[in-house]
């Protein structure tokens, strides 16, 4: 899972907000067709370190690469190769679902014949082939997520970045968004299957559709292992958690969360 | 500069999915209507009064274009100070609120795509409320015969003046993520170029505080839009006023970019 073939490739990614350091050198690796979960607590860095991935902020110092193509140098190559859901959907309200995740396809750079296909296939995957011609204003938190995985999808991007995507939604609501999770994470493109890298603070969501554990804490990496060694080595990943941030009550947090 | 047609065509399809537009629109054609009608009772009265006095001379000077279109279009230019700023607040504010910015600047597409993209829409909704204004005047023709290119020059103003506004509330809506903010700002801006800077430039050739040739009522008259705007309405159409219209677009487009690019700067 090393060189030109690994999907995401991350060295000493920075990023500081005049004093404050919100992600501090943080390195790792992610191999194609690997499903990883990217944890801390709130305030950690996670975010932040995604826009930076995404293209979203630039970096302080440090670089990276998706599916090969540097962010720095090659910015639009690399936001080509992702799939991004932001914490909260990045949807117009007042568009129908189907025309929001056409637009979506056009800015994404579907071509213009394959758009149709594609935007059906995304809504189909994400379960909305129903209600596709509703308006997302009108929609629950529930389907509004749907929708922001749909936008994610589209393009079929080699690369899933998806933030936090099952906060605020309820239990019924939380467990369709994984079990969807988990059916994108199955998916292949052609002999590759698909790399999704998650961010949570939530543990069972790990355990049930990640593979692996990037912990960070205060902007640092604290853990990086597969999540079957460390299961086997540490017990539980709550009490990995709970050993890392230790303490943590009494100290200020970091901004940009 | 491929994306450019997806971002408009999105922006304007939202902006007649939203009140906004007929709001706009309807305001808009209602004042023309309006102003129309004051400046056909204005000429007629005009008319009516020459002919009491028997005024042949001056009945001979008088025409459609110079006492009727003129008046009219002046009178629009004045109207589009406060359309402008509803026409353009949600341009970038809205991506602000809505967090859809986050979508356009993780997507394979350069700022000056989404800039232009969004000032192509507001374009096309100028041509609209220009057209819609282009109306009036057009009906004269049928009971009077008034010159067209003067005409035509009248109509090319009244919409690069508002290209003019687009940009400038374009870049206002870029400042912040409240839409009503970006109206003020807006009108204040607007205000300030359309109203208050001709005032000065009126006040300080009339007050010999400022003599006619100083180079700062110079520098004002350029930056106002009116001696622009009535050159133009006189038939006239000179570069250096194509050339006003330019700068200054290309200009807030510039501080528009500048302004949607700085959240990386953070």
């Amino acid at each position: 899972m090393s060189g030109p073939a690994a999907a995401i490739e991350v060295d000493g990614l920075s990023k500081r907000y005049g004093d404050i350091t919100a992600v501090d050198g943080i390195s790792f690796e992610i191999g194609k067709g690997e499903v990883v979960g990217f944890l801390g607590p709130n305030g950690a860095g996670k975010t932040t370190t995604l826009r930076m991935l995404t293209g979203f902020l630039p970096a302080s110092d440090g670089s990276a690469k998706i599916a090969g193509h540097d962010i720095f140098s090659a910015p639009l190559d690399a936001r080509r190769s992702v799939g991004y859901l932001p914490e909260l959907p990045p949807v117009y309200p007042e568009m129908t679902i189907e025309s929001y995740v056409s637009y979506v396809a056009s800015l994404k750079e579907v071509a213009r014949a394959e758009r149709r296909d594609a935007v059906a296939r995304a809504l189909e995957r994400c379960g909305l082939a129903d209600v596709r011609r509703r308006v997302i204003r009108d929609l629950s938190k529930g389907f509004r997520q749907r929708v922001g995985l749909a936008q994610a999808i589209v393009h079929e991007p080699p690369v899933l970045v998806l933030d936090e995507p099952t906060v605020g939604l309820d239990p019924i609501q939380i467990r369709e968004i994984r079990g969807l999770i988990a059916d994108l994470a199955a998916a292949r493109h052609g002999e590759q299957r698909q790399t999704v890298l998650l961010s949570t603070h939530i543990l069972p969501e790990v355990s049930a559709i990640c593979s692996r554990v990037i912990l960070i804490h205060r902007g640092r990496k604290a853990l990086d292992q597969s999540l079957d060694s460390l299961l086997a080595e540490q017990g539980s990943l709550e009490e990995v958690f709970s050993r890392v941030t230790a303490g943590d009550e009494a100290v200020p947090r970091e901004a940009g969360a | 500069m491929k994306h450019v047609a997806a971002i408009a065509g999105r922006e304007l399809r939202s902006f007649f999915t939203s009140s906004v537009a007929y709001v706009v629109l309807a305001l808009w054609a209602l004042l023309a209507a309006t102003f129309f009608l004051a400046s056909v009772i204005a000429f007629d009265s005009e008319v009516s009064r020459l002919q009491q006095f028997g005024a042949v001379e001056q009945l001979q000077l008088l025409n459609l274009n110079d006492h009727l279109i003129g008046s009219f279009l002046f009178s629009m230019w004045f109207v589009s100070i406060f359309a402008f700023p509803a026409m353009t607040m949600a341009l970038f504010a809205a991506e602000r609120a809505n967090g859809t910015e986050e979508l356009l600047l993780t997507s394979p597409l350069t700022i000056w795509e989404i800039v232009i993209g969004k000032f192509v829409a507001g374009g096309v909704f100028a041509a609209i409320m220009t057209a819609v204004a282009a109306f009036f005047p057009a009906m004269l023709f049928a009971y009077g015969d008034p010159e067209v290119g003067k005409t035509l020059a009248g109509l090319l103003a009244l919409f690069l003046v508002s290209l003019t506004y687009v940009a400038i509330g374009g870049f206002a809506s870029s400042l912040t993520r409240n839409q009503l903010v970006a109206f003020l700002v807006t009108l204040g801006l607007l205000f300030l170029v359309g109203l208050m800077i001709p005032q000065l430039v009126v006040f300080g050739l009339a007050s010999d505080a400022l003599s006619a040739q100083s180079a700062l009522v110079e520098v004002m008259r350029w930056i106002g839009t009116g001696d622009h705007f009535e050159r133009m309405l006189t038939g006239l159409i000179e570069s250096r006023d194509l050339v006003y219209f330019g700068v200054v677009i290309a200009g807030f487009l510039l501080l528009t970019k500048t302004a949607v690019e700085s959240v990386r700067w953070r």
